[in-house]
């Protein structure tokens, strides 16, 4: 259609008008981290810095362990969605493929540990991590968030889909479970691997009660709490320019990774939605 | 047949013991001490009957944060949901720069609560931020959301529109994709009315998406905890802005009374079982639309 109606114009401003509207929080964080710090409280405020000051960025990681945040944040993410893909697809494929009197009772509590909050668990929890000496450890971090029953909920559905041939061709050629596993089933889900190990990346990345409960120590925290942290301490306080700056820089390599996989998320999306694990 | 028994054991193994250990084993033991009044201190647990669960319904905390959680729920649910609705049919039609506006709406789930907490914090401020400029240019005194007691909660509620609308109307457009293009046609060549085609095609044919979206986003809101944490600290005079979560995690690791707290937990994993019983049979039935759709 070359020309424009009276519909796609409407469409143009409401659309237009949103992206502004969801976007706004995102341009202020950065025009914020690009003030001097003369800039900040000044009234009414600028919409556009009038001297940028690239420092800030530099300067943040000097302000508050920074550098050891980021690290501690990379650290236990990867960790943890590592762990929790390989030990959902072990699970799934034991389900989905590997016979076993009454096994349904077993997938059943599994399931259920979709229904218990995480929110429930915090005290008994953190008693647990108490006795075990494992709170302000890395282990505190990682291996608890490991085990979720989402992962093999979605793996076991799909393992169902793969065709029949595939698996019964590796059993002829004398392959094992574990090799079948590997070599045949793993590859074949690459997909699905893919977007949960995304939404494993954005739980973990972002998550905020469980590290604020297992670290007291500062050097153990993870970037939400330490941008909290860091807030509360006499340099993040007032100087909002660096907050905003420690802000962005904590949120970016999600917003990346997003924009590598954009298609593919978005492709998945109604399949994957199907509990709350978001 | 021995042997694969055992291959099976070890395959769901690591995933199981986790669980054994960081669900199943917690689980049981928060109703344990929802029955004490234990503050993590004293060397002997002492068990208090159902004391706690008497003080739940008499206490007035309570009730006001689950008031709150409530209200917060709702308003996001309702308001986000609503607005993403609308915003989704307008990401259905087919124009250019769509997959950027796709793009932006977005980007608000996947930011981090705590970072966007704070930049909100800006926002929202009376004497700085783009509200400010607003009030300047209008020649008004600015709205204090955050050190008022009426007020505060909106402003959570706020911040908790903005990361579901985006989300929202990517998951209806998502739905809305769905739909079989050749039915609008067909209902356009008869004549019908845009509010007509809405009402007799679009909504019934995504009522089940709506309703599943719905019981997520309710339970998901249930469990905030982030903004308030990092916005108010249920303040300015607590628990004026305070969520369900929010009290569970000051009563535990603020006032250490552990016993209480996990009566409290227990209360809440009930709530969110209801729901999420009701989630999981609604998804089911939406699942099987799918191609890549099996059955248990």
């Amino acid at each position: 259609m070359p020309r424009f109606n009276r519909e796609d114009i409407l469409s143009y401003i409401v659309l237009v008008t949103a992206t502004l509207l969801i976007g706004l929080p995102f341009y202020w964080m950065l025009i914020t981290a690009l003030k001097p710090i003369q800039e900040i409280a000044l009234y009414p405020p600028r919409w556009l810095p009038g001297e940028i000051r690239w420092q800030n960025f530099s300067e943040v990681w000097q302000a508050v362990p920074f550098g050891r945040f980021y690290l501690n944040s990379l650290f236990t993410t990867f960790s943890t969605c590592f762990l929790q893909l390989v030990f959902a697809g072990l699970m799934a494929y034991g389900f989905a493929f590997i016979p076993f009197p009454h096994k349904q009772v077993l997938f059943f509590l599994v399931l259920a540990t979709m229904m218990i909050p995480e929110e429930m668990k915090i005290v008994p929890n953190y008693l647990l991590l108490e006795r075990l000496g494992w709170v302000n450890t890395y282990w505190s971090l990682i291996i608890p968030p490991a085990a979720q029953g989402f992962p093999v909920f979605v793996l076991y559905m799909w393992f169902r889909t793969l065709p029949r041939d595939l698996l019964d061709a590796a059993k002829v050629d004398g392959a094992g479970h574990w090799r079948t596993f590997w070599l045949v089933v793993v590859p074949a889900s690459r997909p699905m691997v893919i977007v949960l190990t995304l939404f494993a990346f954005v739980n973990r990345w972002n998550d905020y009660l469980w590290t604020l409960i297992v670290t007291n120590k500062t050097v153990m925290r993870t970037l939400p709490v330490g941008l909290a942290y860091f807030k509360g301490t006499q340099e993040g306080g007032d100087h909002w320019n660096l907050l905003m700056a420690a802000a962005l820089l904590a949120i970016l390599p999600l917003i990346i990774l997003f924009l590598l996989l954009q298609r593919r998320i978005v492709e998945e999306l109604p399949a994957l939605h199907i509990t709350s694990n978001r | 047949m021995r042997r694969e028994h055992l291959i099976f054991l070890a395959f769901i193994a690591p995933n199981f013991f986790l669980f054994a250990v960081f669900t199943y084993y917690p689980i049981l033991y928060s109703i344990a001490l929802s029955f004490s009044g234990w503050n993590f201190l004293d060397p002997q647990i002492r068990f208090v009957g159902i004391e706690n669960y008497l003080r739940l319904v008499q206490d007035g905390d309570f009730w006001r944060v689950l008031g709150n959680t409530l209200l917060y729920a709702v308003s996001v649910v309702l308001i986000a949901q609503g607005l993403a609705f609308l915003l989704a049919l307008f990401l259905n039609r087919r124009m250019p720069a769509q997959p950027f506006f796709r793009t932006v709406a977005f980007t608000p789930h996947l930011t981090m609560t705590a970072a966007a907490a704070l930049v909100w914090v800006l926002l929202l401020d009376p004497m700085q931020g783009p509200l400010s400029a607003l009030y300047h240019a209008i020649g008004v005194e600015g709205i204090r959301f955050l050190t008022s007691s009426a007020l505060a909660l909106w402003a959570v509620i706020i911040v908790g529109i903005w990361k579901e609308v985006g989300f929202a109307s990517i998951f209806f457009w998502a739905g809305l994709q769905g739909i079989d293009r050749d039915i609008y046609d067909a209902a356009r060549v008869d004549g019908a009315s845009p509010f007509a085609i809405l009402r007799q095609i679009t909504l019934p044919l995504m009522t089940p998406v709506i309703f599943f979206l719905m019981v997520s986003g309710f339970i998901q809101a249930m469990k905030t905890f982030d903004i308030v944490a990092v916005m108010t600290e249920g303040g300015p005079v607590y628990p004026a802005s305070a969520t369900y979560v929010y009290h569970l995690y000051k009563l535990a690791f603020r006032d250490f009374q552990a016993g209480y707290a996990s009566a409290l937990a227990v209360v809440f994993f009930v709530l969110i079982f209801g729901v999420t019983l009701l989630q999981i049979k609604l998804s089911q039935r939406w699942l099987y639309r799918g191609e890549n759709s099996a059955q248990i």
